[in-house]
């Protein structure tokens, strides 16, 4: 590959490209992620319906939580269990709400570990509207009493439904 | 701020981007393509089924953590290591090298790196930096992926060290023990060379080298009856474009920094023939570039009919025709 064809406009993620320079001589330029720089709203779209049709099933109740960011993260039954460092057979059991209904505290804080996320998160549903609008201000002024916070049951018993908006 | 006189430098690579910035370091001058070229990093294998994978996936390189082993056995140098099981002493014990002033490399779930955008991040255990200086709960890091040095918190730092799963890191480190006063840098790309060659050549499994390749033109064909749907399926095409591009290969799957790496062993073996084969690699290079561009485009607008999968597969087949060939005739010149 020549110099001047590895060139790509991608400030948000850099990298060293190896190209054939103008003397001949092989060597690194620090480049951008062409993949990054064409395709990320791509990236992007395919999350968000993952990620709603993934919400759907957890709140009709037919997935657990466990599932939920096991598909998400796009872990295997095996790695999951041996990242939370807990039996692979009851991992399984804890993919879907019947099984879930026996995991333990200490369970659900390694899984929140793996995962990465708060504990409470994965005993409801966080959903922000408008989240792009109001989220700048909320953090930076700190305007939490603007917002309206509505808790509801789902058809999952270990889920709770929690809506966060703006207080018109 | 405990803070080392380390110099930060982007590189191809996290493994051999920081085993190069190590050995520079401690005084010696030698390029990235000479370590990933000596340590035979170059390869190719693919995994159709494996526990650990949740769909078939592709690698271009040789084991994680095999570069390191494989520069000591090669330059003489020496690496000191360091695994635990106690996150608490494995933190203790690479403050204490900070302390030292000694840039400690350590082994990290690149998941964990909250510098890493959204995007990139996935659970992948073999990710390694420098650590560089620590202030309080936060530690310097020379990260090769990244322009500048970034800073990241303990509390993130030790989850990314001591993640479990598939070749956790048991918060291994390293650091540079010592250089030989003499390198026969001749014998170790040599050495190189046909270790790369018999990796992609006489691996008699047939998941691995040359026949990997021909493994994956031929199952690429079974993904659509293994992905959930045709947007799962369109990111995991995509996702060749990335593991050929994007995770840290320097383009083309690691094929641009071994042809470097064979242009600056025909100086240091005064052959002219690995320069040929050098601008050879390179061509080769551009033809796996094609399937990265190939397989975005045709994920993007989910064209991943049978005809268009067939022509994926098709153009991986003759990339292992071409490097069949390759492999065999750089076997001849060491």
């Amino acid at each position: 590959m020549k110099e001047k064809e590895g060139f790509v406009d991608c400030p948000d993620q850099q990298m060293i490209l190896y190209v054939e320079k103008d003397d001949g001589k092989y060597g690194p330029i620090q480049t951008g992620s062409y993949l990054t720089a064409n395709y990320l709203d791509d990236f992007f779209l395919k999350k968000k319906n993952l990620e709603s049709t993934l919400r759907d099933q957890l709140i009709r109740g037919s997935i657990s939580v466990v599932k939920y960011f096991m598909v998400l993260e796009d872990l295997t039954l095996s790695e999951l269990a041996a990242r939370a460092a807990i039996r692979k057979s009851r991992v399984k059991k804890h993919l879907d709400p019947s099984g879930f209904a026996k995991v333990t505290a200490a369970e659900l804080s390694r899984y929140a570990g793996v995962f990465n996320v708060p504990l409470a998160n994965l005993l409801q549903v966080v959903l922000i509207k408008n989240k792009e609008q109001f989220e700048p201000a909320m953090i930076l002024e700190n305007r939490t009493d603007h917002l309206e916070v509505i808790q509801d049951q789902t058809e999952n018993p270990y889920v709770v439904l929690t809506k966060i908006s703006e207080r018109t | 701020m405990t803070e080392l006189d380390f110099k930060h430098k982007m590189a191809a690579h996290c493994e051999s981007g920081t085993i190069t910035s190590l050995l520079n370091f401690g005084g010696l001058d030698i390029t990235e393509p000479l370590v990933f070229g000596i340590s035979g990093g170059i390869f190719f294998g693919y995994f159709h089924k494996m526990k650990s994978f949740a769909f078939p996936t592709f690698i271009v390189r040789n084991k994680p953590g095999q570069m390191r082993v494989d520069i000591e056995k090669r330059l003489g140098v020496k690496f000191k290591t360091y695994a635990f099981k106690d996150p608490a002493s494995g933190m203790t014990a690479l403050d204490d090298l900070i302390d030292r002033k000694i840039p400690t490399a350590c082994q990290v779930d690149f998941f964990y790196l909250d510098y890493v955008p959204s995007w990139e991040r996935v659970h992948i255990n073999v990710h390694f930096m420098v650590v560089v200086g620590r202030q309080g709960t936060r530690y310097l890091i020379s990260d090769a992926y990244f322009p500048k040095m970034v800073e990241l918190e303990a509390t993130s730092l030790q989850k990314g060290r001591f993640a479990g799963g598939e070749m956790s890191p048991k918060g291994f480190l390293y650091h540079l023990d010592r250089i030989p006063p003499e390198i026969d840098m001749k014998k170790a790309v040599e050495r190189g060379i046909r270790k790369a060659c018999f990796n992609m050549l006489k691996i008699p499994i047939p998941f691995l080298g040359i026949r990997g390749m021909r493994m994956f033109s031929r199952k690429i064909l079974e993904w659509p009856a293994i992905a959930r749907d045709t947007e799962h399926l369109s990111h995991e095409i995509m996702k060749i474009n990335i593991l050929l591009e994007d995770q840290g290969t320097g383009g083309a799957g690691f094929r641009f920094i071994y042809a470097t790496f064979l242009q600056q062993a025909s100086e240091i073996l005064n052959k002219s023939e690995l320069r040929d084969l050098s601008a050879e690699l390179m061509l080769i290079g551009d033809g796996w570039r094609e399937i990265s561009l190939f397989a975005a485009r045709i994920g993007k607008n989910r064209d991943l009919g049978a005809e268009k999968l067939k022509q994926l597969s098709d153009m991986i087949r003759d990339r292992a025709d071409v490097e069949e060939n390759f492999f065999r005739k750089l076997s001849k010149t060491v």
